[in-house]
């Protein structure tokens, strides 16, 4: 190695080093997050959080199993700060220790939420930041639904699709099914029952929202279940789809922001979680259709809030499926379902 | 000339690392993982993956839905490629085109049309209930079937093309020299022609048999969830249950079928040579 050489080498790891302490001078805070709408949250909530703040939001995203799997990898030395995960995802997370409580004092907008997403997990292991109502959608002109059994009416035999018990859906449709059947079953024994017992009828148990709205499209279904997620585009179709109000009520999922064990930042994680909560990135945030506001103070417009689930009156309305009894009894959904349904 | 190979070492390195790090070893890992429970080296992960008698239908579907796909695109293959030989020079090279043109649509694209033309207001469905063979439309989508006619349409490009050219190898005149000592076309076809292309056939049934084993998007779009695959059921379990064990058990059963498939129709055609 001439001088020459050795020179250059030492200039260019000076470089490196000052480029390195210039960047440990900014904050970052890493978020993971599923991975829709990254462009309206860009717009609505980092960009103004960086700018409130300082520092630099990383965002990690991928489907909930991927970024549960990578917090647990990383359980010892966490390259995440905040997660964003459905109720029974955060719990399960939270029952692996790899959550820690949020401090309530840090986050002040917790005040303007709805009482049911303050503290859904319980030990103060996630906030909800947004939730939905899931029922039956259905063609009008052509069927009509008023139960949840109503989706094995004979006349429905062969144009019905339901979802997949893999997916978020799936589990609270069986929900639905089983109260509807009137006995008390934490396990679905009689709804899986009477699914496998029409299954001939159903044409598939769809996977996504998207090949449910092409399903309804190419009128293969005339009805099936989703969350009002799905809503605005199937309102896009521009075909007779009602949003069924079944006796039995509806159901509906929420999503939850967490704190990770161990996070670099705690600070910054509770700022940053307080902000998602605000009326303001909320506001936004609904008016994008991105997601439904838990924040009280958030108005909407009619033709806004037909694509949402908002307001206090829907939110009441929805029968919650306790994160818990997902957790312990999800084996046993999944294995009754393979043996009869899919089998 | 040591020099010179020094340096084709030199210069294989980068590949042969960016393969050995990038795909060997990884898919190894992978392997391996289907053989551990615990800390120990079992085959706990086969047998309770068989014991589940949904695994065991969808191992069952796969093989058999594999095997319909070969024998019907061979025998289709055969009448379709002897047509494309007794061509003219110019309509064969047109044929041979059209025959290869699926294979540059993206599978994707082509399974999307599928849904299309057998869905419930589809073409197939408009058509019969038009002419009155049906009252009601047929279930086609989401039924094996679908995936049957959508694998035959992506794969017999695969098993026409070899025989094309093993029938074209094949000497001219051993067909009328057949004709003329008394053989019937059917004793034609299996004493003369078969053996001559089998070669041909074990290249297109390697592919027709191993692409239908591991294809994904065709299975996930017209069968759905009502109609697993291995293919599919292995991205179930990877994607929504997390359970890397019996998805790496998978992935081997897949891995073994087609490498013994391999040398399944490699020894039926060699020892057939030899007799």
């Amino acid at each position: 190695m001439t001088a020459r050489n050795i020179l250059a080498l030492g200039a260019m790891s000076l470089l490196v080093l000052g480029t390195g302490s210039a960047l440990a001078q900014q904050k970052t805070l890493t978020i993971s997050v599923y991975g829709i709408a990254q462009d309206a949250y860009k717009a609505a909530l980092y960009d103004p959080f960086e700018a409130q703040c300082g520092c630099k939001v990383v965002v990690e995203s991928g489907t909930a199993s991927e970024r549960l799997a990578k917090l647990e990898v990383n359980a010892s030395a966490p390259a995440v700060d905040v997660i964003a995960f459905s109720d029974a995802n955060a719990l399960e997370a939270a029952n692996k220790g790899l959550l820690a409580p949020i401090d309530p004092a840090k986050v002040p907008n917790l005040a303007d939420i709805y009482d049911f997403a303050k503290d859904p997990l319980g030990n103060k292991m996630g906030v909800g930041y947004t939730f939905y109502g899931t029922s039956i959608v259905y063609r009008s002109d052509l069927v009509k639904i008023e139960s949840w059994l109503d989706l094995f009416k004979p006349e429905l035999a062969g144009q019905v699709a339901l979802p997949n018990i893999t997916g978020t859906q799936g589990p609270i449709t069986l929900f639905m099914l089983q109260k509807a059947i009137g006995k008390d079953d934490p396990k679905f024994a009689d709804a899986i029952d009477l699914v496998a017992e029409h299954k001939n009828d159903v044409v598939t148990f769809y996977n996504s929202g998207s090949q449910l709205t092409q399903l309804l499209q190419q009128e293969e279904v005339i009805a099936s279940v989703t969350g009002r997620f799905s809503w605005p585009s199937l309102m896009k179709l521009d075909m007779p789809i009602a949003w069924a109000a079944p006796k039995e009520g509806q159901t509906g999922g929420m999503n939850v922001l967490a704190l990770v064990k161990g996070a670099k930042d705690p600070e910054l994680a509770h700022q940053f979680i307080n902000y998602w909560l605000s009326a303001e990135v909320q506001q936004k945030l609904a008016e994008g259709l991105v997601d439904s506001p838990v924040n009280t103070k958030v108005t909407l417009p009619e033709d806004k809030a037909e694509g949402l689930t908002y307001g206090a009156e829907s939110a009441k309305a929805i029968n919650f499926l306790p994160p818990a009894q997902q957790l312990e009894n999800r084996d046993a959904w999944l294995s009754g379902w393979n043996s009869k349904v899919a089998n | 000339m040591f020099a010179n190979r020094r340096l084709g070492i030199l210069l294989l390195a980068p590949a042969t690392l960016f393969v050995l790090v990038g795909f060997i070893i990884p898919v190894l890992i992978l392997l391996a993982g289907a053989f551990r429970t615990g800390d120990a080296w079992s085959f706990a992960n086969y047998t309770a993956f068989f014991s589940q008698p949904l695994n065991r239908e969808v191992f069952l579907r796969t093989f058999r839905l594999g095997l319909i796909v070969t024998a019907v695109s061979a025998v289709l293959g055969y009448g379709v490629a002897m047509a494309v030989v007794e061509a003219g020079p110019k309509s064969k090279g047109r044929l041979v085109a059209l025959l290869v043109l699926p294979l540059m649509i993206s599978p994707v694209a082509r399974t999307y049309a599928w849904l299309v033309i057998l869905g419930r207001t589809g073409f197939v469905n408009v058509a019969l209930t038009s002419i009155g063979l049906t009252d009601a439309p047929l279930r086609i989508l989401f039924t094996e079937t679908a995936v049957f006619i959508g694998l035959i349409q992506l794969f017999f490009p695969l098993m026409v093309l070899p025989l094309i050219s093993s029938l074209e190898n094949m000497p001219r005149d051993v067909v009328p020299a057949a004709r003329v000592l008394g053989a019937s076309w059917f004793a034609v076809f299996f004493k003369v022609i078969l053996p001559l292309t089998r070669e041909g056939l074990v290249v297109g049934g390697t592919l027709v048999f191993v692409g239908s084993l591991t294809a994904y998007v065709t299975p996930a779009i017209l069968g759905g969830s009502k109609v697993l695959m291995l293919e599919t059921l292995l991205y179930q379990r990877v994607s929504v249950a997390n359970d890397f064990a019996s998805a790496a058990v998978i992935a081997v059963i897949l891995i073994v079928m087609s490498i013994l498939t391999n040398i399944l129709l490699k020894r039926l055609a060699s020892v057939r040579r030899r007799r």
